[in-house]
């Protein structure tokens, strides 16, 4: 059972010649998370949600704080779904499937074809990413993720750069291929009815990188976004962001 | 494996995308060929040779240097001497051309992986190639021939400092503008060391180096030949000057006429092809149907 831990994760990036004042982007976030379930990170911009998946893929280092991403005691193996795709355009969809796969045989290109299959783009796979439109790129990107057969998916907001019909069908084949695999899985977005769609877990991160809610979705899979059972609990995270701002402004007029 | 979707794949709307019918280039005239286009020039080429043949007599015909040719060749006779002349210079020459890009294309190479991917090294080295790549190829000639004095060395020595500049500027220009984000993915799904070298870093810059492999071949000839010209005794570039100094006119323009076609043939039957090889990816036709057509 794969588990990711944090506690007191902060991460301050220093000044830089074109952007002369420190930014703290984690200010000390704990959590917890284990088992196969599908947590979503849900804040504003600025509130490091991107930070905070980076460290635990392992790709930055926190400031302070610790991080264990673990699977039965031993260090995960992590699949991660980026906000752009980031496929190698001189390589065929296949290829960028094989370069993340460590194991090279028939079997790991049976199986990149399997996710390609599952992700609807099987007929794709001699293709370069170019040639592509961007929802199926980025729909090679997520099977990119599953590939590597991963105890940990992370994922940061994948579909933010989709039209929302493209969004919609993305997460129809994510929210399939999540029930097939059923990962942990950390979804970072800052679209509520994305979060309420697809999680178990909702965690409300509030600018300067603090966890300021923790919210169950105890709601029957598959789900849409035009349920009222879903429509009823996004309505209940708007009203948690709604007092999350009015808290942080009321902070901001204290100093 | 086998899981069922309701989803719909790209077969089920009949063409597979990146396979559309008919080629672009079928729609283009023939007139607008390249082809056509090279033929047209050499024909244009040829006919103010002859204009210029006919209005100075110094300037020999086309038929004078084509036979001349033949002769160097071992083809025939020219004044009453069959010298068959051409062959041997050739050889010798393009053994020195060889061993020159040998060496030069792999220093370069390497110099141009160390700027690209280390700051440390660019920081020491960038400028320094920078100014081996502005100083003109016969500058490396004369060097080279002043150095090393009359013999094979200077010739070879030349090629080497005219290919090493071109190779890592392109290929170190390359490495550079890699996008990070491919480097973050790779760090994310922890690809090893080597798959990451010859995937990531050989791949991305590929089309850069191998523009510096052309660039190196056809600079590194002309260097080649002016450094026999006025260094060594034996080599294309020798024979050229050996016809200069004689006052045939027919033969100096025999020779550089060699010289032309050969690096011409050597960029359109390989140089050429291995670049279009290396930019396929940036030559295939981009999809513009709908994401909601196939999702």
């Amino acid at each position: 059972m794969a588990t990711i831990l944090i506690e007191n994760l902060t991460k301050v990036y220093p000044p830089t010649p074109t952007y002369p004042q420190q930014v703290q982007a984690l200010g000390g976030v704990s959590m917890s998370v284990t088992g196969n379930v599908f947590v979503a990170v849900l804040g504003p911009s600025g509130s490091g949600k991107t930070t905070l998946l980076n460290i635990v893929a392992g790709v930055e280092e926190p400031t302070a704080g610790a991080v264990r991403v673990v699977q039965d005691g031993v260090p995960a193996q992590v699949g991660y779904v980026f906000q752009e795709p980031r496929l190698l355009p001189w390589r065929s969809v296949l290829d960028n499937m094989l370069y993340v796969q460590n194991r090279k045989s028939d079997r790991s290109k049976r199986e990149a074809e399997f996710y390609l299959s599952m992700v609807g783009l099987s007929d794709v796979a001699h293709l370069y990413p170019a040639q592509l439109s961007a929802g199926m790129q980025q729909r090679v990107g997520i099977a990119r993720a599953f590939l590597v057969n991963p105890d940990v998916l992370l994922m940061d907001e994948p579909f933010s750069h989709m039209d929302a019909l493209t969004g919609r069908s993305l997460r129809d084949y994510l929210q399939r291929i999540w029930a097939h695999t059923r990962k942990t899985a950390l979804f970072v977005t800052h679209d509520v009815g994305e979060a309420v769609e697809l999680a178990d877990r909702i965690l409300m991160l509030r600018p300067g990188g603090v966890v300021f809610d923790d919210i169950p979705v105890n709601l029957p899979r598959p789900r849409r976004p035009d349920d009222a059972a879903v429509h009823a609990v996004e309505t209940e995270v708007l009203r948690r962001f709604d007092s999350m701002e009015a808290a942080v402004r009321f902070g901001d007029q204290r100093n | 494996m086998s899981y069922a979707t309701d989803l719909p794949t790209t077969s089920e709307f009949g063409q597979v995308p990146g396979t559309p019918q008919g080629s672009p280039a079928e729609a283009v005239h023939w007139t607008r060929k390249p082809w056509f286009v090279n033929a047209l020039a050499v024909a244009i080429l040829l006919v103010v040779w002859q204009y210029l043949h006919s209005v100075n007599g110094r300037v020999p015909s086309i038929d004078e240097v084509v036979s001349f040719l033949g002769v160097e060749l071992g083809g025939g006779s020219h004044g009453g001497v069959s010298r068959g002349e051409f062959w041997g210079p050739l050889s010798i020459s393009l053994q020195r051309y060889a061993i020159g890009l040998a060496i030069g294309i792999p220093v370069g190479g390497l110099l141009g992986l160390l700027i690209g991917g280390s700051r440390r090294f660019r920081s020491v080295l960038n400028d320094t190639v920078l100014v081996l790549l502005v100083l003109p190829s016969v500058v490396w000639a004369f060097a080279a021939s002043l150095w090393f004095g009359i013999g094979s060395t200077a010739p070879v020595v030349a090629v080497v400092l005219t290919a090493v500049p071109f190779m890592a500027v392109n290929l170190s220009s390359g490495i550079r503008g890699l996008d990070p984000g491919l480097a973050l993915m790779s760090d994310a799904f922890r690809v090893p060391r080597l798959r990451r070298a010859t995937h990531l870093l050989v791949g991305g810059a590929l089309s850069n180096a191998v523009t510096g492999v052309r660039l190196a071949f056809m600079t590194s000839w002309n260097s080649l030949l002016i450094v026999e010209w006025f260094g060594t005794a034996s080599g294309v570039g020798w024979r050229a000057k050996h016809w200069y100094d004689a006052q045939r006119f027919e033969g100096f323009v025999a020779w550089i006429l060699l010289f032309v076609v050969f690096i011409t043939l050597l960029d359109w039957l390989v140089l050429r092809r291995l670049e279009h090889r290396s930019t396929r990816w940036q030559q295939q036709p981009t999809l513009t149907f709908a994401e909601g057509e196939i999702a």
